[in-house]
């Protein structure tokens, strides 16, 4: 606040009109300490192995001190206030008053998270209590660490400072003596500035200039001050006002100002402190009555508070959907993309001019032009793409502190390794793998590594180590959670799927299908719920996210040894290496990392099993088909469509693809060719479709609908529950065909919606 | 117009004073942290000079230090930005040769008037 009683402003401050409106910058400001809390998190979890580490206190106080410093500009005072209390327990540790125990790491990692709500908090709402409740805390610490006891806030004279005589408006006679130190001038202050702001407090009936002192020429150090004014004025200010003047050098000159016809009224501080009190008392007064008012009107008015209400939340909304939708690039990426532009700018201007001058004999020449505008299309392609990229190293910090807290509230002994934290990814993938990589790794910290006397005597060491590992595998991202805990136990997980009626009693299951049926929804091995990890859903909800973003996950599991559980996710959702071909008279796109190879399908080849499907046999393996006619849901006329009767039924193909973990034969009438397709998403436009992950546009312009071959893999777990209403024992791969065909079927209207 | 420099590590100070700073008809110059600031102010003049104290690479008090042992900078006016409570700082600030400081919480009005008071 400007004190409104300056009597004049300053002399160059003839914009005081001018409303700076900061607001704009508060953004930059959220994002800026989003970034700080994160370092001071993964500060704090290092402070942990290295409490002396004197440059990491210093940056984590830096990060502290910068999010206060901006708070304060941005009016949250609550953010301002417990980053203050935070930064003095900070700097007791940075000035070594104080250590980095693990109690004072546990309460500054707790306030990494009352810091994350405050930024996220309404600027005008009352301190939340779990923050005063840290603030207490923390104050508690630096009593019992502290000699001096000292955890009254320094700033207390913030508040008072420049409150000026409130109703001296009288017109002052001062006589004001300024004398420099010799030193003045080494810290950059030129005296004349002084003396004109002075000057311009009041009007100067006299100026006196002391030159005393000055020596001669030959022993003057140019450097040094020997000057000295005194200054007569009239002025309506307070003494305080016109010392405010010499502010900055009151440690560099002796300062007098004296009255010389005293003022009509003391204005001493108790005064003055007692007329902001009467203020302040009065100022609550109207609050109250205003608050009377609206209770009065608040019937009437609810609906439009309301109103404010939601209109207040949807702006808040905008906001943080601004925020989600900014990202940050290298420069270098952001060069590399200008120079293919321009490169393929060249190449664009040298096509037009050899159409221009078309004659035939060019047309070599034309294809080469277009093949390397083709390549720089490509690599555009590519390098937009990698500004999407993120290393997974920003979500995998993340879990040192979800495994810190585990450890801390189950006594455990917990270290996390993390691995190729370089391994980039798209960054909506990133953010769709944060709640499942939350579970697994809450699950191998809750429910998978053992308590250390367990560990010891099953003859483990003591310390429990969950491992994340991401890398590149075939043109795929893997995402790789292992621990070295109790593993699961097939005998409990087969007990539960039989009480929540997942799996028949007489059952027959490998260990490795039992232990897939964690991932079904609503199982949970475990009996009581803990509070961190607690929840019957979850690993569902890792399947369900993993195979919105086209992955699989797999589970190994041994008991006694510890699991491991393989995420396999693509490179990236909007671009993908597709397989055309031919159904009827309609095109599929079918993901070619997916298609394990194509056979000829003679009608003799299929074997049709009763009600039960085909199958054809590859290599002596049964490898179940399906119909893409019938999934489309085309028509007889259009499945055969563009087919000669003289080749009918017998120049069809097999695409062997992998659909999750099994092998399923599409049924195709032809290939068309590979090539890259841009993904769309269909959920905009139509309600997801299932087994179809979305459509693309094709060169000719026609939408042809992309396979979701990984969703196909969705049959398995069909074929799993299929014992249950037919309390049959495990299908056999012919049967789960059979669901597929119900599957198929029911998708079947949909599809064709689309078609 | 007068140039000014605007040390501080964080973008969004630096944002906010430039903003404030260009509104009032000054020119802006910004850097980083104290060594970026050095590296700057041997290219560029400037009339004056506002930085932060603390910053990584070189902290605010070592610019000063640095500033004032250079002749063509040592009565350059710089004024410091501080924050309450750390009155130690601003000492130190003050012994290094700092012309004033500005107390943190930002306030544009006040930095504007702070720089009519020192700037020549």
């Amino acid at each position: 606040m400007i004190p409104t009683s300056y009597c004049k402003p300053w002399p160059r401050c003839c914009h005081n009109a001018m409303k700076i409106d900061l607001s704009q910058f508060r953004q930059t400001f959220l994002l800026e300490s989003a970034d700080h809390i994160a370092s001071m998190e993964t500060g704090l979890l290092h402070l942990r192995s290295a409490p002396d580490d004197a440059e990491l206190l210093n940056s984590i106080f830096r990060s502290a001190h910068s999010i206060k410093g901006g708070a304060g500009s941005f009016g949250m005072k609550n953010l301002a206030q417990f980053t203050h209390s935070l930064e003095n327990l900070l700097d007791r540790m940075r000035s070594l008053e104080m250590k980095a125990t693990d109690e004072v790491i546990g309460v500054l990692l707790r306030s990494i998270d009352v810091l994350r709500n405050l930024l996220d908090a309404d600027a005008d709402a009352a301190m939340p209590a779990d923050a005063l409740k840290l603030i207490e805390c923390i104050a508690a610490l630096m009593h019992v660490e502290s000699t001096q006891a000292a955890a009254v806030p320094e700033d207390s004279h913030q508040q008072d400072s420049p409150e000026p005589a409130a109703n001296a408006r009288e017109v002052n006679l001062y006589k004001v003596e300024f004398r420099p130190d010799r030193e003045l001038f080494s810290s950059g202050t030129n005296p004349i500035v002084l003396l004109r702001n002075l000057a311009a407090m009041g009007t100067v009936s006299c100026c006196h200039l002391h030159a005393e002192e000055l020596p001669t020429l030959a022993d003057l150090d140019a450097e040094q001050c020997y000057l000295s004014w005194s200054v007569e004025l009239a002025s309506v200010c307070a003494e305080a006002e016109l010392r405010e003047v010499f502010e900055f050098v009151e440690h560099l000159a002796e300062i007098r100002i004296s009255r010389s016809v005293a003022p009509p009224q003391p204005s001493s501080a108790p005064a003055q402190s007692s007329t902001a009190a009467a203020k302040l008392a009065e100022r609550s007064a109207s609050d109250d009555q205003l608050a009377i008012i609206e209770r009065r009107k608040s019937p009437v008015d609810d609906r439009r508070q309301s109103a404010v209400v939601d209109r207040r939340q949807l702006s808040a909304k905008t906001t943080a959907g601004g925020e989600s939708g900014s990202i940050r690039v290298a420069i270098d990426k952001v060069d590399r993309l200008i120079d293919l532009v321009g490169e393929l700018v060249i190449a664009h201007v040298m096509t037009a001019q050899m159409v221009e001058d078309f004659e035939p004999s060019c047309l070599p020449k034309l294809r080469e032009a277009v093949a390397a505008m083709e390549r720089n299309t490509r690599e555009l392609h590519e390098r937009v793409m990698a500004v999407r990229m993120l290393p997974v190293g920003t979500l995998f910090q993340k879990y040192t502190r979800t495994v810190y807290d585990i450890a801390q509230s189950t006594g455990k002994q917990i270290r996390l390794e993390l691995r190729g934290e370089d391994t980039e990814i798209d960054k909506s993938m990133l953010e769709l793998l944060g709640d499942p990589m939350t579970h697994l790794v809450r699950n191998a910290a809750d429910h998978g590594i053992e308590a250390p006397e367990v560990r010891l005597a099953a003859g483990k060491p003591a310390e429990g180590v969950i491992k994340l590992n991401a890398f590149h595998r075939a043109g795929r991202i893997v995402i790789e959670g292992s621990d070295d805990g109790a593993g699961i136990d097939t005998e409990v997980v087969r007990r539960k799927a039989i009480e929540r009626g997942l799996i028949g009693s007489e059952a027959q299951l490998s260990n490795e299908q039992l232990n897939m049926l964690i991932f079904e929804p609503g199982f949970s091995t475990k009996t009581e719920i803990s509070d961190l990890s607690g929840r019957g859903v979850g690993m569902d909800v890792v399947k369900r996210n993993v195979q919105q973003m086209n992955g699989t996950v797999n589970l190994i599991s041994e008991k006694g040894r510890g699991s491991t559980v393989t995420i396999e996710l693509p490179l990236t959702l909007a671009i993908l290496e597709g397989l055309l071909v031919r159904v009827g008279d309609r095109t599929l796109v079918l993901p070619l990392l997916s298609v394990i190879e194509t056979v000829p399908l003679r009608d003799d080849k299929i074997v049709r099993l009763a009600e039960k499907g085909e199958v054809v046999v590859i290599r002596e393996e049964s490898i179940p088909l399906l119909r893409l006619t019938r999934f489309l849901g085309l028509t007889k006329e259009a499945a055969s469509a563009g087919i000669s009767a003289r080749e009918n039924g017998n120049r069809r193909l097999a695409v062997i693809v992998e659909a999750g973990r099994r092998k399923v034969g599409l049924v195709v009438d032809e290939l068309l060719g590979q090539q890259q397709v841009v993904v769309k998403s269909l959920e905009r436009n139509l309600h997801r479709i299932g087994g179809l992950m979305g459509a693309t546009i094709l060169g000719d312009g026609r939408v042809a609908p992309i396979v979701d071959v990984t969703g196909l893999g969705a049959l398995d777990l069909f074929s799993l529950q299929v014992p249950v209403n037919n309390s049959q024992q495990v299908a056999p791969p012919a049967q789960s065909v059979r669901a597929a065909k119900t599957t198929e079927r029911n998708r079947g209207g949909t599809a064709h919606e689309l078609v | 117009m007068r140039k000014i420099l605007i040390v501080d590590d964080s973008v969004s100070m630096r944002q906010m004073v430039g903003f404030t700073l260009r509104q009032g008809g000054y020119e802006v110059i910004e850097a980083e942290h104290g060594q970026d600031a050095l590296n700057k102010l041997a290219a560029v003049m400037v009339d004056l000079i506002l930085t932060d104290l603390n910053m990584p690479v070189m902290d605010g008090i070592t610019l000063i230090r640095n500033v004032r042992k250079q002749p063509a900078l040592k009565s350059k006016p710089i004024l410091m930005l501080t924050t309450e409570g750390l009155a130690a700082k601003k000492e130190e600030g003050k012994a290094a040769g700092a012309t004033g400081w500005i107390v943190k919480p930002f306030d544009p009005d006040k930095l504007l008037q702070t720089l009519a008071k020192v700037l020549p």
